[in-house]
C-alpha cells in the first residue's frame, strides 16, 4: 500500500512553483487591490473611501494638499472597491509589499496632481537594494512618524543593533515557530501550504518548529486577544535572542476587522515588537514565501 | 419527587413544558442572551425533528433553573450567557466564567473561592498541561489532562483564548457591511458563516437570492467541505507517521484553491456571498474548469485514501480508537461529521435543504462505529459526495442574474442554519431600521468541543493529537 503510495508520489507531476516567478503573481487569488487609474482625482478617492469598510482607503489633508492613501495593513481583500470604483482599482498580480516595514505598507497619493507621492526613504539615506531586510540596518530605526504617516504606537524595536547583519548570522537556514495570537484560522490555513509541493518553503532553508525556544523567527497571526495577551509575551520571551517578529495579515498588522473589539489587545505590534509585516485576509502562501524571502534576503 | 422531577422543576415554565412534552427530550440547538427590546431574555433553540426549530423565549430574572443537569449539552452555552449577560442558572454543576478568563473582573471573583481545573487526586495520577501555545500551526487553546501511566482518566478543556468579541462588534453594524466580519469567525469555514448570514439577512427579506447565485453558493460550500475534508484526511494520516498522504493531500488542496482563485479570483471565497447573492458570475469556460479540478481531484483523493485506510500502519492507529457512542452524542448534541461517524442521521442539507440544495437528491453517509476509523472514513465519503453535488450543480447551471436587490433599513427576526464542513451553523439575527441589533452566532465547534473528552477519556495520552484531529474543531468558530 504504502509502495503504492510513494510510486504514485514519484509520478505525480512536479508542481514547485520556481522562487523567481513566485513574485510575479504572488497576490492572485488574494483580492488586494491595485490602483489602475492614471490620475488619482478627488472624486475617485472620495468614492473608494466610501466603499472600503476597514479605512484601507482613506482621504485627509496635510500642509501640502489633500493627499489619499492605501493602507495595505488594513486591507482585507474584500473587492468592494473594484466593485464600486472598477475603473480605478482592480485586483492585483503581484504585491512587492510583503515582509517590509509598517511605514512600507501606505501608499499615498496628492489629490492636487493626481500622482502617487514617491515614497521618503525611512531615513533619510536611500534603501540600497530592494529587497534588502531595512530592520537589520540600525539607520532605519527611526520613528515611522518623522515621515508624516500615521503610526500606531508600537513597541521599542528588537534590541539587536549590535547585529545588523542578522540575516547573514542566521547563514541558510531560518528556524520558524507560527504563533496564532488570536486569528480565525484563515492565515493558518495558508501559512500550512507553505509546506505543500508548490511552495516547499524548506528549499529557503526555513523549518517550522514546534516550540519558541528552537525559534529564529515568530510568525504572529490575529489581533491579539486579552486572553492571549500574556501567552504571546510569554512566547516572544522564550525565543533566544537574536530574534526575528513577523506580524501576518490585516489582524496581525493592523487588528484588522477585529481592531475596535474590547476582548481584542490590539494588532501584534502593541504587545511585542515586529521587525517585519506580510499583509493580507489572508495572505497567498506566494505572499507569505515572498515576505520571508524578503526577510531572509533570499530574493 | 424524583432526582429528574426536581431537576425539571428548577426549569422555566416554558422550557419545562417543551421539554417534557414527548418522552424523547428534543436536541438542544443553542441557548444565547439577548438585551432585547422587551427587556433581557434567554432563546433557547430545540430540533424536534420538524421543518422548523423550536425556539422558546424566557424572560430573563436575574436566576434561571439550569437545563444542564438534564442536558449535558447546555453547559457552555449556559456558562457563556452567564459570562455576557449576568442571567444566574441555579444547580449548573460547573459556573465557572467561560469567556474571559485571562482578564475578565469577573472570572478573577469567581476563580478566588474555586480551583481553576477540576481537582482529580489519586495515587499514580499525573497532571499535563498542555497550551494555549501548541508545536504546530495550529489555534491556541488549553487542555488539562490527567492520566494514570499512559491512561487518560479525565480530560479538560479551556478555550476561548481567541475569543474576538464578534457578536459585540456586529451589534450596530449595517446588514450590508457585517459580511467581511462574519467571514472571519471561522476563516476555513468563512464561505458557510457568510452564507448562514446572507441566507438570515434574505429571510427578514422575505426574499431568495437568484437561482445562479444559490448555484454558485452550493458549489462554494461544497468546495469548502472537499477541501476540509482532503485536509482533514491528510492531516489525520500524518498524526499516525504515515507521511506520504499529508504531502499528497495538501497538493490536491492546492490544485483546488488555485482552480478556485481562477473561478472567482478569490482562494477562500471570501467576499463572494452577500445578502441578496453573489458579487461574481464566472463564465462558461472557468466553470468548467473548475469542474475539471474537482474531478481530477476528487478521483485521485478517493484512490488515495483508499490506499491509506488499508495501510497496517494506519488501519491499526484508526480502528478503535477515541470512540464517541451514539450515546455520549447524543448528550452533548454533536453535530457534523462527528455525529454522522457516531450514527446520528443529522444533515442540515438533507433535514432542511435550502437554496439550491432542494434541487438535489442524495443520502448522507452514516457510520456508526464513532472511532478515529469511522471519523476518517465519513469524511472521504463526504468528499466524494461533495465532489458530485459540485459536478451536477456546475452542469445545469441556472441563467439568470446572480443578485437581488436588498432593501434598506430591514426590520425583524431571522434564524438560518448552513451545514458547514464542520455540521450545523447557525445565524439568529435581528435587524431593527437595516441596523444588527443582535447576531447571535451558534457554531458546530462550540457544539462539539465538549463532546471531546468522551472519546479521549479511556484511551491512552498518545492517541489524543490524532483523536483530536479526527473531530477537526475549529478554535476560533467556537471561541468567536
Amino acid at each position: 500500500m504504502i509502495g503504492d503510495l510513494l510510486l504514485r508520489t514519484l509520478r505525480a507531476p512536479n508542481r514547485l512553483v520556481p522562487l523567481a516567478s513566485l513574485g510575479g503573481d504572488n497576490a492572485a487569488g488574494s483580492r488586494m487591490p491595485e490602483i489602475t487609474c492614471a490620475a488619482m482625482t478627488p472624486d475617485i478617492a472620495g468614492r473608494l473611501a466610501a466603499s472600503c469598510p476597514t479605512a484601507a482607503m482613506r482621504s485627509g489633508e496635510e500642509a501640502a494638499g489633500a493627499f489619499f492613501e492605501l493602507d495595505y495593513a488594513h486591507c482585507i481583500g474584500c473587492g468592494r472597491c473594484a466593485a464600486a470604483v472598477p475603473e480605478a482599482v482592480g485586483p492585483a498580480r503581484s504585491l512587492p509589499v510583503c515582509g517590509v516595514q509598517r511605514a512600507r505598507l501606505t501608499r499615498r497619493w496628492n489629490l492636487a496632481t493626481g500622482a502617487e507621492v514617491a515614497r521618503p526613504p525611512l531615513s533619510g539615506a536611500a534603501l540600497p537594494l530592494v529587497g534588502l531586510w531595512p530592520c537589520f540596518d540600525p539607520r532605519q530605526r527611526t520613528p515611522a512618524g518623522a515621515q508624516g504617516v500615521p503610526q500606531l504606537p508600537r513597541c521599542a524595536p528588537t534590541a539587536v543593533p549590535e547585529l545588523p547583519r542578522l540575516d547573514r548570522w542566521l547563514g541558510r537556514a531560518v528556524n520558524i515557530r507560527q504563533l496564532d495570537a488570536g486569528s480565525c484560522n484563515g492565515c493558518e490555513a495558508e501559512i500550512s501550504a507553505l509546506n505543500n509541493p508548490y511552495y516547499d518553503l524548506e528549499r529557503l532553508g526555513a523549518h517550522f518548529v514546534a516550540s519558541p525556544k528552537h525559534a529564529d523567527l515568530l510568525l504572529v497571526t490575529g489581533p491579539v486577544t486579552r486572553n492571549m495577551e500574556e501567552a504571546v509575551r510569554q512566547t516572544y520571551e522564550a525565543v533566544p535572542a537574536p530574534k526575528l517578529v513577523v506580524a501576518v495579515g490585516a489582524c496581525g498588522c493592523s487588528g484588522g476587522v477585529f481592531a475596535s473589539s474590547p476582548a481584542v489587545a490590539g494588532p501584534v505590534d502593541r504587545i511585542i515588537p515586529v521587525d517585519a509585516y506580510i499583509p493580507g485576509c489572508p495572505p497567498t502562501p506566494a505572499m507569505l514565501a515572498t515576505g520571508l524571502a524578503a526577510v531572509l534576503r533570499r530574493r | 419527587m424524583t432526582p429528574r422531577e426536581e431537576k425539571l422543576a428548577r426549569l422555566a415554565p416554558a422550557l419545562r413544558q417543551a421539554w417534557v412534552r414527548e418522552p424523547e427530550p428534543p436536541r438542544l440547538v443553542s441557548i444565547f442572551g439577548d438585551t432585547g427590546e422587551r427587556g433581557p431574555s434567554v432563546h433557547y433553540l430545540l430540533d424536534r425533528g420538524q421543518a422548523d426549530y423550536e425556539e422558546i423565549e424566557v424572560e430573563a430574572a436575574t436566576e434561571l433553573g439550569s437545563l444542564t443537569p438534564l442536558a449535558p449539552a447546555a453547559a457552555w452555552h449556559e456558562r457563556e450567557v452567564h459570562d455576557r449577560f449576568g442571567t444566574v442558572f441555579a444547580g449548573h454543576p460547573d459556573p465557572r466564567p467561560l469567556l474571559g478568563h485571562a482578564h475578565d473582573a469577573l472570572a478573577a471573583a469567581a476563580a478566588a473561592d474555586r480551583p481553576e481545573f477540576t481537582p482529580v487526586a489519586g495515587e499514580g495520577i499525573t497532571e499535563v498541561a498542555v497550551g494555549p501555545v501548541h508545536a504546530g500551526i495550529i489555534e491556541p487553546g488549553h487542555f488539562r489532562f490527567s492520566t494514570m501511566g499512559d491512561r487518560v482518566i479525565f480530560l479538560e478543556l479551556r478555550h476561548f483564548y481567541t475569543h474576538k468579541g464578534t457578536e459585540d462588534l456586529l451589534a450596530g453594524l449595517e446588514a450590508a457591511a457585517a459580511t467581511p466580519l462574519v467571514e472571519s469567525v471561522s476563516g476555513d469555514n468563512c464561505l458557510a458563516h457568510a452564507v448562514a448570514y446572507c441566507e438570515a439577512v434574505e429571510q427578514i427579506a422575505g426574499l431568495e437570492p437568484p437561482p445562479r447565485a444559490q448555484a454558485l453558493r452550493l458549489v462554494g460550500l461544497e468546495l469548502e467541505r472537499l477541501l476540509a475534508h482532503v485536509g482533514d484526511f491528510g492531516a489525520l494520516c500524518g498524526d499516525v507517521g504515515f507521511a506520504p498522504m499529508p504531502a499528497l493531500a495538501s497538493r490536491l488542496k492546492e490544485d483546488l484553491l488555485r482552480a478556485s482563485a481562477r473561478c472567482c479570483g478569490t482562494r477562500t471565497w471570501r467576499g463572494v456571498a452577500i445578502p441578496g447573492g453573489v458579487t461574481v458570475d464566472p463564465p462558461a469556460a472557468l466553470r468548467q474548469e473548475l469542474a475539471h479540478a474537482v474531478e481530477a481531484a476528487e478521483r485521485e483523493f478517493a484512490t488515495l485514501a483508499g490506499l491509506a485506510l488499508r495501510t497496517p500502519s494506519v488501519e491499526m492507529r484508526f480502528e478503535g480508537a477515541g470512540v464517541l457512542t451514539a450515546g455520549a452524542a447524543r448528550d452533548w448534541a454533536a453535530v457534523g461529521p462527528v455525529a454522522r461517524a457516531s450514527g446520528a442521521s443529522l444533515d442540515l442539507r438533507r433535514a432542511r435543504p435550502r437554496g439550491a440544495y432542494r434541487r438535489q437528491a442524495f443520502t448522507p453517509p452514516i457510520l456508526a462505529a464513532g472511532d478515529v476509523m469511522a471519523r476518517a472514513r465519513i469524511r472521504v465519503l463526504e468528499a466524494s459526495l461533495s465532489a458530485q453535488l459540485i459536478l451536477e450543480t456546475l452542469a445545469d447551471w441556472p441563467a439568470g442574474a446572480v443578485r437581488h436587490p436588498v432593501p434598506a433599513g430591514l426590520d425583524g427576526g431571522g434564524l438560518a442554519a448552513v451545514e458547514s464542513p464542520r455540521g450545523e451553523l447557525l445565524y439568529w439575527l435581528r435587524l431593527r431600521g437595516g441596523r444588527i441589533l443582535r447576531c447571535a452566532i451558534r457554531s458546530p465547534s462550540f457544539q462539539n468541543w465538549p463532546a471531546l473528552p468522551s472519546a479521549v477519556i479511556g484511551g491512552i495520552i498518545a492517541d489524543f493529537p490524532m483523536i483530536n484531529k479526527s473531530f477537526n474543531l475549529s478554535y476560533s468558530g467556537c471561541d468567536r
